[in-house]
């Protein structure tokens, strides 16, 4: 079973994405801010980051860019979730690296589409 | 002539010598012969005639020719500094026969002197009938105007630009555009505007204030260039403020509605988890909230946005009532404007129609052919009434009427649409003092205060242009070798509280004028008072008439001197005995870190130069000699006193021209030598 790890501060979100990914078939592990998504990606590296933008303390750019730089998580695959509705914002993601992006609010069955897309991917690539 | 006193001086010496020596010949002889009594007196006579003569001689040249000679001279130097002063006295003594000639040369002098100024008058109206049209025309404009030679001197600016920069000294024809926008971008772009015309648009920042100008090359000979000008400060701020608002208010709302739309999902597959369902469901209603309080913060800002962003302009009530008068006598109806007029901010064109309709309306609802309006000032509010004698009309009726269209189009606004335009509605209400009926109307007031400004131009023609700037010598020149007449002169005068510079006494108003283009302008001065932070001691009120509470208010001098010295900007200084008044201004410099190291011209000096016989060389002897009128009680007021020192200058600049005294060189090298003179 593949594994998500959601980035999100909100925690009415984070309840619902929870469980919603749950039922898609995902197991899944959660993080309110940056930091703490950082370091269980270190002790335990998910299949697919699901990462909100705007976070307290380190935004998800910086998570973005930092998970980067590393070898050991160059490849991970991370959708971005953000509130903000600017082209420019999904520009810089995708240049910062992200696999994908979507906006608040959204179906379930579109995040699962591209989450499932984004998997395979990956899979082929392995 | 040598002066009087050496005169005096030669004159009894010679008649002292002339009688003491005839006295000790008549000793002499006295003692040596034996005199008979007749030979005695003979003896005595001749002894003491030449002293006797020396006497009345010298009493006759005095009277008969000495004094009226002096009187020539001050009568020929009356002449040419004030042509046109009025009270001549008469020659006398053995120079009266010379009055007829001296008339005629007055008379011929005068007569060409005004048949100069018929003639410049004459030729000067048609052009001045074109500059009246245009001046009109600028001092109407809102827009501040500014127009600059190739030097970027300024030759013109508007009253709209003089509003702008009312608390800048710098603002002053001649003067550096440098000196009243110190932006290095805006001189480079003056120095490389295209030729053709064609615009540049300039962003200017300040510490207060933004503005942004369009500079345009004007086909002119003096190869300038025209600067328009835009406060956009408030444009920006109000721009940055509802952006700003919105991108923080945008991402909360959705992500408010992103948790919200999830939770649902959630809920909807949650079946049997009745834990989870619960979780959800609080999450939900609190979402909900959250939603509902962002979309009311959105609803206040895009409500204050439209606010600000119509079309609505500061209007005098009475000028609208006055235009729906106009409108409404074509339908035979009566509008009494009531009450005190207000400034109200309203979209003119579109409240006039729809007050137009909605009277109409009234009138055909209440039978009536008479309302009268009245503007009330509320708490943010105006309210707009108009009255009748009656009952009110009802909300139903008033219902139908919002949705009526103002014209007859399809595309054509409603009566609601200007209502929400101003954020105003309707209602109709009894007026409770007069037991009349009205229909109110809120509308938003403005900010202005005051009536509307006289459009009496008559009562204000400021001296806004000059355009004969462009033909000084370019202003790095160096000012040494500048005409007298060609230079920027700042006249000024300070009042103290004593004499004792050095001793504490401190500045307690200061005050300038301006001669350019040997014309002393008559609008551009600089006056303030100056709190001393000391008491002003009696004896010295009773000369300047200034008390301490006078001056409680005013700006200390480290508050004013910088602004005298952005007055003063390039300009070389001039002043009545100006060794005092330099002084006064340089020791204060001193105090707040301010040089005042530009030359200086003094009156009194270069009075003393051209007429070294005349005795008194006081502002109030020279503006005796040369007819020049203190307004009533401007004399010793810095102000007055400058713009007499001023009027003083330009009296004595024809004088020294014929003395061949052209450059500024040349008049700071008569002022040095009389110094000197003094000195010794």
């Amino acid at each position: 079973m593949a594994r998500v790890l959601i980035v999100d501060d909100e925690p009415n979100i984070l309840l619902s994405l929870e469980f919603l990914m749950q039922q898609a078939g995902l197991e899944v592990d959660t993080a309110e801010t940056g930091e703490s998504a950082l370091a269980k990606i270190d002790a335990n590296p998910p299949d697919l980051l699901l990462l909100d933008i705007s976070l307290p303390g380190i935004s998800g750019f910086d998570v973005l860019e930092r998970l980067r730089e590393q070898p050991a998580t160059r490849q991970l695959p991370v959708v971005m979730l953000t509130a903000h509705g600017r082209e420019v914002e999904k520009e810089k993601g995708i240049a910062l690296g992200a696999n994908d992006y979507i906006t608040k609010p959204f179906s379930t069955q579109e995040l699962v589409a591209r989450i499932e897309a984004l998997l395979g991917n990956n899979n082929r690539l392995e | 002539m040598p002066p009087r006193q050496h005169l005096l001086g030669l004159w009894l010496l010679l008649t002292g010598v002339l009688l003491f020596s005839g006295v000790g010949v008549l000793l002499w002889l006295d003692s040596a012969l034996k005199l008979a009594a007749a030979q005695r007196t003979t003896i005595w006579l001749l002894c003491l005639l030449p002293g006797v003569l020396a006497l009345v001689i010298g009493m006759l040249l005095e009277k008969r020719l000495f004094r009226p000679l002096r009187q020539f001279q001050v009568l020929l130097a009356r002449l040419v500094a004030a042509p046109d002063a009025q009270s001549d006295f008469p020659l006398d003594g053995w120079l009266s026969p010379l009055q007829p000639d001296l008339d005629q040369i007055r008379e011929g002098w005068r007569g060409d002197r005004e048949r100069t100024r018929i003639a410049h008058d004459e030729g000067a109206a048609h052009a001045a009938y074109i500059q009246q049209e245009l001046e009109g025309l600028l001092q109407i404009l809102d827009l501040p105007l500014l127009i600059c030679d190739e030097h970027q001197r300024l030759l013109l600016f508007n009253p709209a630009a003089r509003t702008l920069f009312h608390d800048q000294p710098a603002l002053g024809l001649g003067r550096q555009v440098s000196q009243l926008l110190p932006h290095t971008s805006l001189s480079e772009a003056l120095h490389h505007l295209p030729t053709d015309g064609t615009p540049r648009q300039l962003l200017l920042p300040g510490d207060t204030r933004w503005l942004r100008c369009e500079l345009r090359r004007l086909d002119a000979r003096h190869g300038g260039a025209l600067i328009v000008l835009h406060d956009t400060t408030h444009e920006l701020e109000a721009g940055q403020r509802w952006r700003r608002a919105l991108a923080e208010l945008l991402p909360r709302l959705r992500g408010h509605t992103g948790s919200m739309h999830s939770a649902v999902e959630a809920l909807l597959q949650a079946e049997d988890n009745v834990e989870l369902k619960h979780r959800l469901v609080q999450a939900i209603s609190e979402e909900s909230r959250n939603l509902a309080q962002r979309v009311g913060e959105l609803t206040r800002l895009v409500e204050s946005q439209q606010l600000s962003q119509s079309a609505l302009e500061d209007t005098w009530s009475n000028d609208l009532f006055q235009a729906l008068q106009e409108r409404l006598a074509t339908q035979s109806i009566k509008l009494t404007a009531i009450g005190i007029p207000v400034w109200i901010r309203v979209d003119g064109p579109a409240l006039l129609a729809m007050l137009e309709l909605l009277i109409l309306r009234l009138s055909a609802s209440l039978n009536t052919h008479s309302l009268d309006v009245e503007v009330l000032l509320g708490n943010h509010r105006v309210y707009l009434d108009l009255i009748w004698a009656g009952s009110p009309v009802s909300e139903q009726l008033l219902n139908q009427w919002r949705t009526l269209p103002l014209f007859d189009d399809a595309l054509s606004p409603k009566v609601s649409d200007v209502l929400n335009q101003h954020d105003a509605d309707l209602w109709s209400l009894m007026r409770k003092p007069e037991a009349r009926a009205c229909l109110r109307l809120p509308v938003p007031s403005s900010l202005r205060g005051s009536a509307p400004r006289s459009t009496d131009a008559e009562l204000e023609r400021p001296e806004f242009h000059d355009f004969s700037i462009a033909d000084l010598p370019p202003p790095d020149t160096v000012q040494a070798g500048t005409p007298l007449t060609q230079l920027e002169m700042i006249v000024f005068d300070t009042e103290t509280t004593g004499l004792n510079l050095r001793g504490g006494d401190r500045i307690i108003s200061i005050a300038a004028c301006r001669i350019i283009n040997g014309r002393l302008l008559a609008q551009d001065s600089f006056d303030q008072l100056v709190n001393p932070q000391r008491d002003i001691p009696a004896t010295s009120t009773s000369i300047h008439g200034l008390r301490n509470e006078d001056v409680a208010n005013a700006p200390p001098i480290d508050i004013v001197l910088p602004r005298f010295n952005q007055y003063v900007g390039s300009g070389v200084l001039v002043a009545h005995n100006a060794a005092f008044d330099l002084l006064a201004v340089r020791m204060a410099g001193d105090e707040c870190g301010l040089t005042f190291d530009m030359p200086v011209l003094d009156t009194l000096l270069l009075s003393r130069a051209l007429d070294p016989t005349f005795e008194g060389h006081g502002l109030d002897a020279l503006a005796e000699r040369f007819q020049l009128i203190f307004p009533p009680g401007t004399r010793h007021t810095a102000l007055g006193d400058a713009r007499v020192t001023a009027e003083l200058l330009l009296a004595l600049l024809p004088r020294l021209r014929a003395r061949g005294v052209n450059t500024l060189e040349d008049a700071l090298a008569l002022q040095l030598r009389v110094e000197l003179e003094n000195k010794r």
